[in-house]
């Protein structure tokens, strides 16, 4: 362990942001006890700062009683909830109330978001899109819950949140995307605030050597005022009031073409990834998507006889999803490798509200780099000894944010090995493959009520949400 | 904690008991265990796959049917019950309820069997006459008579509160009907102590060999497919979430008729002058401190949101949070039979009230989620985490006009607490309208008189907007020749 240290560079607890410039190999050479000590420095740092330039930490740190930040469980009570990130009143969505929305939002950003020029928007889409113009870079949710979620990221930290996926995507496949462009392919949207969206175009377009480069199923971008309106709309249209809500025509046009691109969408995954098949044959290539796209098309493929031939060095850049899939193969990696004849597939762990990815080793674990400090929590909410393997709901302090508070509980379940005896050689905070949805199972297995607790479900929203 | 409890399936007089080579472990609430005989293996025991066999009780009379149901109600007192006090130790364990409200409900058991109160019951909903034999139509159609007869019935039962398998059993039985009833895993024993309680009074009486009673999980697509067949089943109740009616909707199929009993999320409204004395705010108050607080908030009937006629300016929100500090502090002095304190917050539902606090230009918060606690919006519309208000914790609502509250009603709204009476002639017919099932008042002051009026409804009223007795029965019709006399007088009419 001394050895590492020897070799490792110093990390300067003031820019977290700058820790990957020398590469993950200097970070997964540190054990994550070694490190503690710059970890809590840098948090302090953060709460410092942000505990008078963050309203809604302010108010937060307030309220607990916390005044500094000694240690890391000092900081737990600071954690944001995913329900911090939308404690707007749904109705200011529906109603398209810019100026509240912007306000409620900058109570999450250090940035003064009073000085955005809003004039003249009555869309989320727009607003984002001033907020981009003004140096913001905020994302939101899919809306699955019925409700946007938005988190306060900038233009400041795009630069170590652009280095860690690239890191990220260095680490579990080998490609440098710095140096290496590659043909990349994703059966999406184009871009949009949706943060995976966003990401995506944010990262894949340089990655992939400029936007010719970068093929994707839609050309259009998904809409921020659809998904965050859909469930509202669904319910108008029942009613026969869909006119009555005061909609901008060209939403309800955008509806409609989405509707039509939806029901059309099985098909056009196809007919794109075929059309890839053929042009693409015998050259290098990057895929993207979610596993249950992957899975989709490598089985239509298979049903039509067909057989991708991929230049050599092609990879496969993988996360999250089965939506929408029935019956997912067991070994669905090893069913869309032996499809696609692409055996380099990569992953990483993440969510929206981290910048820093968790990469998949060679082991099949993700290993946390050292500018998230990261946390288990069981079901009472008391924080897990960091020994030995842990499972629990996953929460973690984001050192890269530079201008909003990184401190997040998340709604995974996940395991943490703590040991740094990973037989791939990486060090750090190991999390295991299992991934579920940390939710409580206090009704047993098969809870009946009578009364109205379960989510509002809504094929339309489902049917949107399944988009990204 | 994760002692196995054993639970039988009741088949038709006979009770299974689990044994090894025979056995199904599943998860309760409150990380109990149980293990039952794999119903997999006892379909045939479970469904009546010849409806004939109906004819026992068919031929057994109504006045029968209630002298042993009435009979059975005195075997279902808490105090010596032994079936009944491993549920209610059950239940109490589950800790949906706490000790005194559940030893109230299930206190209301004998009266529920009560002999006077089924009489009525059958005979204001389908009428004794038309479930002990044929009913001619009026002349001079006397030709024509008409019989409600039993129905094979797939119960999938709520385990909130107990009383639901209890209102099952009756509710069988004054159908003249065949029940095979799913037990919610939230509450496996009550429908079998009562059945049990039955098969020692006598478990060849024509009522006890038409109840069956086990659990299986929730979307086993073989159970489902097994037993919702139009030749094992002719009609299904579901209470519970979407997701149960879910499951088994893929297997109906015409000839099986569902009433999905589902989620209900009830409300109460108030009126402007609830607010103009503090004598009006504290009577209110206790009305929808028993109104959301009554079985601890886990009932369908229970207030969630109140909305309360106020504009929104900064003197009127504080009138508002002066009307929640009273609701809180009657939530405190509600009698435990009716309310109590929680032991445990609700984790979910408390981030959320913190959240909800963060936001002061939205929100204003009082109390917790183990007192009680209210949410006020500061704006016309309710939190946007309505749907997981619990733990004695409702959202005021401020609205200019109680009839804009229409436009949150649907069919999901069941019970609509009032106060002041004068406001509820107003609303009545258009709340009938889209969607409200029910209107009871919040006035009186007194709490145990309010919870008591609120639950004192004559025998055999409709139940969320629909009468379940007369739906469940198949209503048959005996067309003979038309007399003579009847044809001349027809004929000489023309």
């Amino acid at each position: 362990m001394t050895e590492a240290i020897l070799d490792a560079p110093t990390l300067a607890p003031e820019t977290p942001g700058r820790w990957l410039e020398h590469g993950f190999e200097a970070l997964y050479a540190l054990s994550w006890r070694d490190i503690e000590d710059v970890q809590l420095k840098a948090l302090q740092l953060q709460f410092d700062k942000f505990s008078t330039s963050v309203a809604a930490l302010e108010k937060l740190a307030r309220r607990e009683g916390v005044t500094r930040v000694d240690s890391v469980e000092d900081a737990l009570p600071l954690l944001f909830d995913h329900r911090v990130y939308k404690s707007y009143p749904l109705s200011l969505i529906e109603k398209r109330d810019i100026p509240k929305l912007n306000a409620w939002l900058g109570r999450l950003t250090t940035r003064d978001l009073s000085q955005v020029d809003i004039s003249g928007v009555t869309m989320i889409d727009h607003w984002l899109d001033r907020l981009d113009d003004f140096g913001m870079l905020v994302g939101h949710s899919s809306g699955t819950t019925g409700k946007l979620s938005f988190v306060p990221r900038s233009k400041v930290e795009f630069p170590a949140w652009q280095r860690s996926y690239y890191e990220a995507q260095r680490a579990t496949t080998g490609v440098d995307a710095y140096t290496d462009p590659v043909e990349t392919f994703f059966p999406g949207y184009r871009g949009g605030h949706q943060m995976m969206m966003k990401m995506l175009s944010l990262f894949n377009i340089p990655a992939a050597g400029g936007p010719e480069h970068y093929h994707t199923l839609y050309q259009g971008h998904i809409s921020s005022d659809l998904l965050s309106l859909a469930t509202r709309m669904q319910v108008a249209e029942d009613r026969g009031e869909l006119n009555q809500l005061g909609l901008d025509p060209a939403l309800l046009q955008a509806r409609e073409a989405l509707l039509v691109q939806g029901r059309r969408r099985e098909q056009d995954i196809e007919a794109w990834f075929f059309e890839l098949f053929e042009e693409f044959r015998g050259k290098r290539v990057k895929l993207g998507g979610s596993f249950g796209d992957l899975v989709k098309t490598a089985r239509s493929g298979i049903a039509k006889g067909l057989k991708p031939e991929f230049g050599a060095g092609s990879f496969i850049m993988t996360g999250g999803g089965m939506k929408g899939l029935k019956d997912a193969p067991d070994d669905w990696e090893g069913y869309v490798k032996e499809y696609f004849g692409i055996q380099n597939v990569g992953m990483f762990f993440g969510m929206s509200e981290v910048m820093g990815m968790s990469p998949r080793c060679s082991q099949g674990n993700y290993h946390i780099m050292p500018h998230t400090i990261p946390l288990l929590f069981d079901r009472d909410m008391k924080l897990l000894p960091r020994e030995g393997e842990q499972t629990g709901r996953y929460a973690f302090f984001d050192l890269m944010a530079e201008t909003y508070w990184g401190g997040f509980i998340s709604g995974d379940q996940v395991s943490i090995n703590w040991e740094e005896d990973c037989a791939c050689g990486w060090k750090g905070p190991r999390i295991g493959p299992v991934i579920t949805r940390f939710h409580e199972m206090e009704g047993g297995d098969d809870k009946i009520t009578c009364a109205g607790t379960a989510d509002a479900y809504n094929e339309f929203m489902d049917f949107v949400a399944g988009e990204s | 904690m994760s002692e196995l409890r054993d639970i039988p399936i009741i088949a038709r007089g006979r009770i299974l008991m689990p044994a090894d080579g025979d056995a199904v472990e599943f998860k309760g609430r409150g990380g109990s265990s149980f293990r039952s005989p794999d119903p997999h293996k006892h379909i045939q025991d479970l469904v009546l796959g010849n409806a004939a066999h109906l004819a026992d009780l068919n031929a057994t009379k109504m006045a029968d049917i209630i002298e042993f149901l009435a009979e059975a109600g005195k075997r279902l007192r808490l105090e010596d019950n032994p079936y009944l006090q491993e549920s209610f130790t059950l239940a109490l364990q589950a800790g949906g309820l706490a000790e005194p409200i559940l030893r109230g409900v299930y206190d209301q058991l004998p009266y529920m069997f009560d002999g006077q109160s089924l009489t009525a019951q059958a005979e204001q909903t389908i009428g004794i006459p038309y479930l002990d034999g044929w009913v001619p139509a009026p002349a001079p159609h006397e030709n024509v008579r008409v019989r409600a007869v039993g129905t094979r019935q797939l119960h999938i039962t709520a385990g909130n509160v107990p009383v639901v398998a209890a209102l099952t059993i009756v509710r069988g039985a004054l159908t003249k009907s065949d029940i095979l009833i799913k037990s919610p895993s939230n509450d496996p024993l009550t429908a079998n102590a009562i059945a049990r309680t039955l098969i020692e009074l006598d478990a060849s009486n024509p009522v006890v060999r038409h109840i069956a009673v086990a659990y299986w999980k929730g979307g086993d697509e073989f159970m489902d497919s097994q037993i919702i067949r139009t030749s094992r089943i002719d009609k299904i109740t579901a209470w519970g979430g979407m997701s149960s009616v879910k499951h088994i909707q893929k297997f109906l199929s015409p000839g099986i008729d569902l009433t999905a009993l589902n989620p209900k999320y009830s409300m109460s409204m108030i009126g402007a002058e609830a607010l103009e004395s503090e004598a009006a705010m504290e009577e209110a108050a206790t009305g929808v401190a028993v109104i959301a607080g009554f079985f601890n908030q886990t009932a369908c009937a229970n207030t969630r949101v109140v909305y309360v006629e106020s504009d929104i300016d900064e003197d009127s929100i504080e009138k508002l949070a002066a009307f929640g500090r009273k609701i809180v502090t009657a939530f405190g002095e509600l009698p435990p039979v009716i309310s109590t304190p929680f032991e445990k917050p609700n984790e979910d539902l408390a981030a959320e009230l913190e959240a909800a606090a963060l936001e002061d230009d939205f929100y204003h918060v009082e109390g917790d989620t183990l007192g009680g606690g209210v949410v006020i919006s500061k704006f016309e519309d309710r939190v946007d985490f309505y749907d997981q208000l619990n733990n004695r914790v409702v959202n005021i609502v401020p609205v200019s006009n109680l009839r804009e509250v229409a436009k949150w009603c649907d069919d999901t709204t069941q019970t609509v607490g009032i106060y002041p009476e004068a406001i509820r002639d107003e609303l009545l017919d258009t709340f009938s309208l889209v969607g409200v099932q029910r209107m009871v008042s919040l006035s009186g002051s007194d709490p145990m008189q309010i919870f008591h009026d609120m639950h004192t409804l004559p025998p055999g009223m409709p139940h969320d907007g629909i009468e379940p007795l007369r739906r469940n029965v198949r209503w048959v019709i005996d067309q003979r020749p038309a007399s003579d006399h009847t044809q001349m007088m027809s004929i000489a009419a023309e």
